[in-house]
């Protein structure tokens, strides 16, 4: 049992983002990188130790949140839930960030954690990994030999592993403007909001009426990391939306996923409803066509 | 373990510690700064029993490490008594004794003041949503939920802000 009281560690809090690149570059994977760290500390408090710890509270520049209709969402490495929630581009060009927002943890943890932290975090459960993964995008970077932009397809490599290398600092997630004709939702089954999620799923398709162009879309809690249900999105591509195709793409999630038992739900049930629960995220995005 | 210099405002007043790294902002606070009114619960992020204004947002003291709120100004549920004068939030929990053992009490009321800083009248939808997070094992809400009632139409009826 835990005392759920955080054991002895080195915190360093540098000024600059030179400073904390100095750091990673000298401690590597001795040190854990903290933002709003209502994840780490939580596992800090149980069974994760660390030698070291940075946190990014004083460090310049993080803090942005901006929309340009040529470039997308610019979303800083310290942007909290919260003022994700309440940035109005974010309600309009990305709905499945801001459904995925409004039900993340509690206000306390909103105000808190950061999309950010959540994409490095690496969960199959992540909400607002889950709808930034249908969206696409890339995560920005920096080390001291200069910035790297890894495409959000290659961010994460095993259960809470990503692509980050240890002396990295991600400083800014960036999300591609909607294209013309885009629609995307996201959608999460648990018991309380408060709860992580059983099963999450997030779609972002390119309509032409009701014909699918294109499509992305990805579940969370049936593999080691989100996953892109590509067959799924195969069956959605160049089909025109109706009873009959949805039948055909359910029946492929169900057959795509590989789901375990745990303290949230059971393999089985997370199959049985997989397939409903992206079709009911599909009708979501569409009825705000 | 290292320790750091922080300056913290804690309900007007200024502090300058030196706290040790791994120590959180409920443990400076219950124990540096003797304030026990900010309670531990789960030490987690989910009961909210530890909710504080941070720069008047509401935050799990549980999870915060008090040398990243250097510079922050923290808002318990006794700093919200002005001049002998409880809040009208306060008030409104006494008199619809939305209390029973208490425990949970300090976080209430701080993340009612939270939500009526960002919506003055809230509906009760939006007072259930926004008490997520804060866990009361006595009184099943419904005399919480009036109080955040009471406290909005207190409050819009007076003209008062909720972080004055």
């Amino acid at each position: 049992m835990s005392t759920r009281i955080l054991s002895d560690f080195n915190l360093l809090i540098p000024e600059t983002v030179d400073e904390a690149l100095d750091i990673l570059d000298r401690l590597q994977d001795k040190v854990t990188v903290i933002s709003g760290g209502t994840d780490v500390l939580v596992a800090m408090k149980f069974k994760f130790e660390t030698e070291n710890a940075m946190s990014v509270a004083k460090l310049p520049g993080m803090d942005g949140l901006s929309f340009d209709p040529d470039k997308g969402l610019r979303v800083g490495a310290r942007t909290t839930i919260a003022q994700l929630l309440n940035f109005p581009e974010v309600k309009k060009y990305y709905p499945a960030i801001w459904e995925a927002a409004v039900t993340f943890a509690t206000p306390q943890i909103r105000n808190t954690a950061t999309l950010v932290g959540n994409l490095l975090r690496g969960s199959p459960a992540g909400d607002g990994s889950c709808a930034v993964y249908a969206l696409g995008g890339s995560m920005v970077f920096a080390s001291k030999s200069g910035e790297r932009e890894v495409d959000i397809d290659d961010l994460w490599v095993g259960y809470a592993t990503t692509a980050r290398k240890p002396n990295e600092l991600a400083v800014e997630l960036r999300i591609p403007a909607p294209s013309a004709g885009n629609i995307n939702a996201f959608k999460r089954l648990t018991r309380v909001n408060e709860d992580l999620a059983k099963l999450n799923v997030a779609v972002s398709m390119t309509m032409n009426g009701d014909v699918c162009e294109d499509a992305r879309v990805v579940m969370g809690c049936v593999a080691a990391t989100l996953v892109r249900l590509k067959q799924a999105e195969a069956l959605l591509k160049g089909a025109e939306i109706n009873d009959e195709s949805l039948a055909k793409m359910m029946s492929a999630v169900e057959a795509e996923i590989t789901p375990i038992d745990d303290q949230r739900s059971t393999a089985e049930y997370r199959k049985m409803v997989s397939g409903v629960i992206v079709k009911r995220t599909i009708e979501q995005a569409r009825q705000r066509a | 373990m290292n320790k750091l210099a922080v300056n913290l405002n804690v309900n007007g007043r200024n502090y300058d510690l030196s706290v040790a790294s791994n120590k959180t902002l409920l443990e400076v606070l219950r124990d540096q700064l003797d304030l026990p009114d900010t309670k531990y619960g789960c030490g987690t992020g989910e009961c909210g029993a530890c909710t504080v204004l941070i720069d008047g947002q509401v935050v799990n003291s549980c999870l915060t490490l008090a040398a990243t709120a250097d510079g922050k100004a923290i808002t318990t549920a006794i700093g919200l008594e002005k001049d002998g004068q409880l809040h009208p939030v306060q008030e409104a929990f006494v008199e619809e004794t939305a209390v029973q053992c208490g425990y949970c009490i300090p976080g209430m009321v701080i993340k009612t003041v939270g939500l009526l800083e960002q919506s003055p009248e809230p509906n009760e939808a939006e007072i259930r949503h926004w008490l997520e997070g804060n866990i009361c094992r006595c009184t099943g809400y419904e005399k919480i939920v009036a109080a955040v009632k009471s406290a909005s139409k207190k409050m819009t009826n007076a003209g008062v802000k909720a972080v004055g």
